[in-house]
């Protein structure tokens, strides 16, 4: 490299680079930064190497190796220009064939992005809605200089500021530019950039002069630092060059940690190569202006990224900060003024200089210019590094950018500002992003960590996981920050472990005032950010760890215990008889299994497995145990009587409990174990509740129901059918007479309404009386052309239903959002697509159509049909439903439900013509008359309930089960009635009601298989046999079957044995019993 | 230890800014931990005390008292891999490896550590194993992750093997092939070309597959010495422009193919540094 002497000789070499550029040939773009080659970026660059020589292409296609594009999700990706075609998650073959199509001038369409949102593939980067909304001046140059190679980075216009600022021959210039341009410190604190210069410049008869780069990028979750000094560190020396010249700094050093090989690889790299161009060193450009850039290596100490404690680490010693003042712009490193300015901070210096300052203030808003990058990580769908104008609110980053949440899971919170910084609550999502904003929510912009947290986030865990870095992290030099953070993260620790008491709130609170008001550092008086911040917005969550000891987000182990058991509402334990069938014991599987569920055999079929979603194996990374499919596999095979419960001594007492369904009858079943006299009574003629009146026997055969009902009974319980509350009798009659307490738990049997006029015509049907009508007394409704308008599981059952009735010839169902978001179980909505149903999403309907002589001239005439739909005829009760107009949504923010609400898309309202439509948009108790009995109800018709003891605002009056939730699962149900039936025992026991809660561990030593048997847990998932869908056409054979022995056992060894962490060692020291030493349930 | 080493280490970096942090580093990086004796010389070379030089070589995480294991496995805990389960990855190497973070297995063989970010958060939980970083590990993982460890896959230039391939070079120069079809290396035909270093002369022989760069040297050379590469047809020397990005030593370039595409290898005596530059845009 031949050394340049003038600016002039600089210029022309610029001019010829970019006359050589030749823009037209197109250009392979690797993103090979730390992250890409993480990915297989390098496996990627060999393929594409072999394939551009092998086939002669290297005249042809360019290649260029980049730092990260930002896009880190989709890493490893490639990028094609001129064209800027993006090819996310490229593997070496499919380099091929891009290379293949590019040499054709085409574009490999199969391997595009395709936008999740949309399912369109999307050709252009930028186009992409993770680029679309940014504003890339420091990202958008790392694709476009290999960061090894100078020449790419003047090429693109790289030191041409420098050489700017070098020829008008007046610092001044420079200073006032960065002063106007409004720049703050990218580093967090958000100083004014020119002031600090300005201070620094007037800083003489000193001899030496420092200006540091700060490249400690220590705050955990930040890397945006890390990529620019990696993918375009000559912007980084440049910035610092013009610093050092508007300034009259003698000498530069890059403080960085030693955690970023590659970018400290690339920058030595690039300091060579600067100083062999001459734009670097002695006489640069031969302007008679000198300076150089050493680096310095971190060695992992957070702390070092404070000012003084940095320049005590490159002076040698322990990274201590110190008391300020004096500043370090007047007393620094080796006593003489040093200037410290962040990464990002630098890398703006030389597009300030080259666009102007107006062009630069231009961007953002009045107090924070300019953009800011931040690393957009944790649980959101597009993870990377996004660089946007100040100003732009959370949620356009959020959602727009980041795509939202990365599973179903619902997004509740942003932390920025690492330990420093706070956690953002979503309902304060639509705050810009600026300086000020953040910090008056209690927050910091920090160096740019923004990690997004979801409801599988622990918010009392994140501010255990800060303190804990910061305890580790503080330097020790104040003692309220070395004893104060280790204070408020013993605390924490004891909250996360079940010993937290509400008094530890205002101490957590007391103590990090203090830690925060009595501390030198910025490290100390920070450190209590994240605390103070995640009490503030998510007490409840700290409440609900300290009163009922649980962790709603299964993140606290000692809380959780193992996940299935703690999902399970009735406390099962699924990982002991998961173990049990490992072991080939059967029936003691089924003892487990049935001494926390009265209702096995209907829970083996319809239970919506909390246990499955929380199954470790499924949260990392696997196919979760299929421990449904083992309970059916154990309920087939073992007999009930095999559990024996145990009979108390008969009491005196009586229980009415009013409804047969799972919650009603599990509250009779375990009341009259504890001694009680129960009568049930039930408006129906049978028992089973929605188990027998909605749930279709294809998904619950009526038997299996009837078999297991009839094992809860005894003679201890009374029941009464046909016996309705409010018209045969009142709460009140059966308090007067001979109960002593009530149970309330007739459901939610009435259907929500669409609220639109004709919906009572002929051939609507609510869904619960279609699926009453048919499972009480075999009428079949529909027919013809049956629309289901819903997203439940009782819309997905009522079109299930429907189509196996014999006049039916299609069914459709409509459902205002997407797919995804049905709440029916994902496996139904499978079924219900197999066996021919078809979903229409995105659709609402908007009018119902009735048939009458006029309409049927008008349905021929067309246009004309709006408007015959008189009021009058409406009301015509001898009308029958023809058609539905729809009108089609398009979805639009997030609603409170955390989806995203649909919104209809004016003009595009649609007719379908229908014989039938079931109306299956949610059910809600009848409930009106409680009222009058003095129950508390809610707006929805719900009973209010305290929610740990289930007793109603009726003295001796408890409720449960839809009657108190709305409609919900059967398994919900089934605890209801096991908690009411706690409930009313204390209540007649004169116990207090509520009882302290403690976690749920498990607390029996179930022997781990064989090693060697273990490798089966790589294993996939046991597929449950099911009837194929022609099988299943118009009849009503349960669909799924039960697993063979084999499938079932070889099922039982993928269990990752959550328990074992809680039993192995206890086991030993005899704190904990073992199978085989009376672990025998009844 | 070798004390001169360590002396050596020390003069090296004397008077530059940041000396007895890179002083530290280098020896750390030498023999993975920082001993005793190493520390008495240091304190001593700079005129620091003892008592200081210890403060430091404790205050830092970097640093370690303690022998280190022949493999490094760290476990990144920044905020973006603990809310994706880092914590419990941590805690399965643990388990598995039988050692609390910072320790080293009794077999010497790996030595564990957690770290507070790596840098990689978008793809976390990010675990790196003797500088290869696995993205998104779970717990399941981990098991392969401690094999592949200690078989030392993570060492071998980072890439597995079988996306080597063979190049067919020749002298810049004279336009020659340096191909000797006759004595092949790894099955293809090796590179040979002349090579001298410090007053010794000879010939050395290059693997010629890409991505492999096995050197064999007929002549001595010591250690770490950068060598003079010439074309044994025309004895032009191939040292080119570029400097090699792992250790800045000079390059050699030699030709790939008639369209002006290039390959630089480094000059050191055991650096694998190399740089293909296919479009031959660097000069």
């Amino acid at each position: 490299m031949k050394k340049l002497t003038s600016i002039d000789e600089f210029t022309a070499m610029h001019t010829q680079l970019v006359a050589d550029a030749r823009g037209d040939i197109p250009t392979i773009v690797i993103s090979a930064g730390t992250c890409g080659r993480a990915s297989g970026a390098n496996a990627l660059i060999r393929a594409a190497e072999k394939e551009l020589l092998q086939k002669n292409l290297t005249d042809r296609i360019r290649l260029r190796i980049t730092g990260c594009h930002g896009f880190c999700a989709m890493e490893p990706s490639v990028l094609v220009e001129p064209g800027r075609t993006f090819y996310p998650r490229i593997s070496p073959d499919d380099m091929v064939t891009i290379i293949d199509a590019t040499a054709r001038g085409t574009i490999a369409a199969e391997l595009l992005y395709v936008d999740p949102e949309t399912g369109k593939t999307i050709e252009q980067q930028d186009e992409l809605p993770f680029f679309k909304k940014q504003l890339r001046t420091i990202m958008g140059r790392n694709e476009k200089v290999d960061p090894i190679r100078i020449h790419d980075y003047i090429g693109n216009g790289g030191y041409l500021p420098l050489a700017k600022a070098l020829s008008r021959r007046d610092p001044k210039f420079v200073l006032e530019e960065i002063i106007a341009s409004g720049l703050r410190g990218r580093g967090g604190a958000g100083f004014p950039t020119g002031q600090k210069w300005t201070l620094f410049a007037a800083q003489r008869n000193s001899g030496a002069k420092y200006i540091i780069c700060n490249a400690d990028e220590g705050d955990p979750g930040a890397y945006m630092d890390r990529s620019v000094l990696e993918g375009n560190p000559h912007s980084i020396l440049e910035g610092m060059l013009i610093g050092a010249y508007a300034t009259g700094a003698s000498e530069g050093i890059i403080y960085i940690r030693t955690e970023y090989p590659l970018a400290i690889q690339h920058l030595n790299t690039a300091l060579s190569q600067a100083r062999e161009l001459g734009v670097l060193g002695e006489n640069i450009l031969g302007t008679g202006f000198s300076f150089d850039i050493g680096i310095v290596k971190g060695a992992g100490a957070f702390v070092c990224g404070e000012e003084t404690a940095l320049i005590a680490s490159i002076e040698g010693r322990m990274g201590e900060p110190r008391q300020r003042p004096p500043f370090p712009i007047a007393k620094g490193l080796n006593g003489k003024p040093t200037m410290i300015n962040n990464v990002e901070t630098w890398a703006n210096i030389p597009i300030i200089i080259d666009a102007g300052a107006r062009a630069f203030a231009a961007i953002g808003t009045e107090k924070s210019s300019g953009t800011k990058i931040f690393s957009l990580v944790g649980k959101i769908r597009n993870t990377g590094l996004v660089e946007i104008p100040m100003g732009m609110t959370i949620n356009e980053v959020v959602r727009n950018i980041g795509g939202g949440s990365a599973r179903k899971g619902k997004i509740k919170a942003i932390q920025t500002g690492g330990p420093s910084g706070g956690c953002i609550p979503s309902s304060l999502f639509d705050l810009p992003i600026d300086y000020d904003s953040l910090a008056k929510v209690g927050s910091i912009m920090g160096s740019g960590g923004m990690i997004v947290m979801d409801d599988s986030t622990c918010m009392v865990d994140v501010a255990k996981y800060f303190m804990n870095f910061l305890q580790d992290e503080s330097c020790g030099k104040c003692f309220t920050c070395r004893k104060g953070t280790q204070r408020l993260h013993e605390i924490l620790e004891d909250i996360t472990c079940g010993k937290g008491l509400p008094e530890h709130l205002t101490l957590l609170e007391e103590l990090a005032q203090t830690v925060k008001d009595t501390t030198m550092c910025g490290l100390g008086q920070t450190a209590a950010n994240p605390v103070l911040s995640t009490l503030k917005y998510f007490r409840e969550e700290y409440e609900r760890h300290i009163d009922d000891k649980r962790c709603d987000a299964f993140v606290c182990k000692q809380l959780t215990g193992a996940p299935c058991q703690a999902a399970c509402p009735v406390d099962t334990e699924a990982w002991r008889y998961v173990a049990m069938i490992e072991k080939g014991d059967y029936e003691e599987a089924y003892r487990v299994i049935r001494s926390a569920n009265p209702f096995p055999a209907v829970s083996a079929r319809v239970c919506d497995r909390k246990c499955e979603s929380r199954c470790s194996l499924g949260t990392s990374g696997g196919e979760a145990v299929a421990i449904r499919a083992l309970k059916r596999f154990v309920t087939d095979r073992v007999k009930p009587s095999t559990y024996k419960p145990v009979l108390a001594k008969k009491k005196r007492q009586r229980v009415a409990v009013v409804g047969a369904g799972p919650a009603g009858i599990t509250a009779a079943h375990c009341l009259s174990l504890r001694g009680y006299g129960v009568t049930v009574f039930e408006a129906e003629d049978r028992p089973g509740g929605m188990l027998t009146c909605s749930l279709p026997a294809y998904r619950l055969p009526r038997d299996v129901v009837e078999k297991e009902i009839k094992t809860l009974l005894n003679r201890r319980i009374k029941m009464e059918f046909g016996r309705v509350l409010g018209k045969d009798m009142t709460v009140q009659d059966l308090l007067a007479g001979r109960y002593d307490a009530v149970f309330l738990a007739f459901g939610a049997h009435e259907s929500m309404r669409l609220d639109l006029r004709h919906e009572d015509v002929r051939g609507v049907f609510p869904s619960i009386e279609f699926l009453k009508a048919f499972n009480m007394r075999g009428e079949e409704l529909a027919r013809g052309h049956v629309g289901v308008i819903g997203g439940g599981n009782s819309a997905v059952d009522a079109a299930r239903v429907a189509l196996r009735q014999k006049d039916v010839t299609s069914v459709s169902l409509f459902y205002r959002r997407t797919r995804e978001e049905m709440p029916a179980y994902e496996e139904e909505i499978d079924a219900a697509l197999e066996e021919g149903v078809r979903i229409e999403t995105l659709i609402s309907p908007v009018k119902i159509r009735v048939r009458q002589e006029e309409i049927e001239a008008a349905v021929r005439e067309g246009v004309e049909l709006e408007t015959l739909v008189s009021p009058v005829k409406i009301h015509s009760r001898k009308g029958r439903l023809v058609d539905i107009e729809c009108i089609r949504n398009r979805l639009g923010d997030v609603d409170a439900t955390g989806r995203r609400k649909p919104l209809p898309i004016p003009g595009s309202e649609f007719r379908v013509r229908l014989d039938t439509l079931i109306v299956a948009v949610g059910e809600k108790p009848k409930s009106e008359f409680l009222a009058s009995m003095g129950l508390d109800i809610d707006k929805s018709g719900r009973i209010r309930v305290n929610a740990k003891t289930l007793e109603t605002s009726l003295r001796g009056v408890f409720a449960g089960g839809d009657l108190v939730t709305g409609p919900n699962t059967v398994i919900d149900a089934v605890a209801a009635g096991k908690k009411a039936a706690e409930s009313i025992d204390r209540y007649l026991q004169k116990k207090p009601l509520a009882k302290p809660a403690t976690p749920k561990l498990p607390s029996v030593y179930v022997e781990p298989a064989q090693a060697g048997e273990s490798e089966d847990k790589a294993g996939a998932r046991a597929a449950t046999p099911s009837l194929a869908p022609a099988e299943r056409m118009k009849n009503y054979r349960e669909v799924e079957m039960a697993l063979p022995e084999t499938a079932a056992r070889t099922e039982s060894r993928r269990c990752l044995r959550c328990d074992l962490a809680f039993t192995e060692k206890k086991s030993a020291d005899g704190s904990v019993r073992s199978v085989g030493e009376g672990a025998r349930h009844g | 230890m070798n004390s001169e080493e360590i002396e050596k280490i020390v003069e090296h970096h004397t008077g530059r800014q940041g000396s007895i942090m890179t002083i530290l580093e280098d020896i750390q990086s030498k023999f993975h931990y920082l001993p005793e004796e190493a520390l008495r010389i240091v304190a001593h070379r700079t005129g620091r005390s003892l008592v200081d030089i210890y403060g430091v070589a404790t205050f830092y995480k970097a640093f370690s008292l303690k022998p280190r294991g022949k493999h490094l496995i760290s476990c990144c805990l920044g905020t973006a891999c603990h809310v994706r389960g880092g914590q419990a990855i941590a805690e399965e190497f643990q388990r598995q490896l039988h050692v609390a973070a910072g320790e080293t297995t009794a077999d010497n063989e790996i030595t564990f550590e957690t770290v507070n970010c790596l840098g990689a958060c978008a793809l976390g939980p990010i675990v790196v194993s003797d500088g290869h970083y696995s993205a998104n590990v779970n717990a399941r993982k981990v098991g392969q992750i401690i094999r592949h460890t200690k078989a030392g896959v993570y060492r071998t230039s980072g890439d597995s093997t079988h996306d080597t391939f063979p190049l067919e070079v020749s002298c810049p120069h004279c336009r020659r092939s340096l191909l000797d079809n006759e004595n092949r290396l790894g099955g293809y035909p090796s590179v040979r070309i002349r090579v001298s270093a410090e007053d010794r002369s000879g010939w050395a022989r290059f693997s010629s597959l890409y991505g492999n760069f096995v050197k064999r040297y007929e002549i001595d050379v010591p250690e770490n010495a950068m060598v003079a590469l010439f074309c044994p047809h025309c004895s032009s020397n191939l040292q080119g422009d570029g400097r090699c990005v792992q250790c800045n030593a000079p390059m050699a370039d030699v030709r790939v193919n008639e369209k002006g595409s290039v390959l630089s290898i480094c000059t050191r005596k055991e650096c694998s540094g190399h740089m293909l530059d296919l479009n031959g845009t660097t000069k």
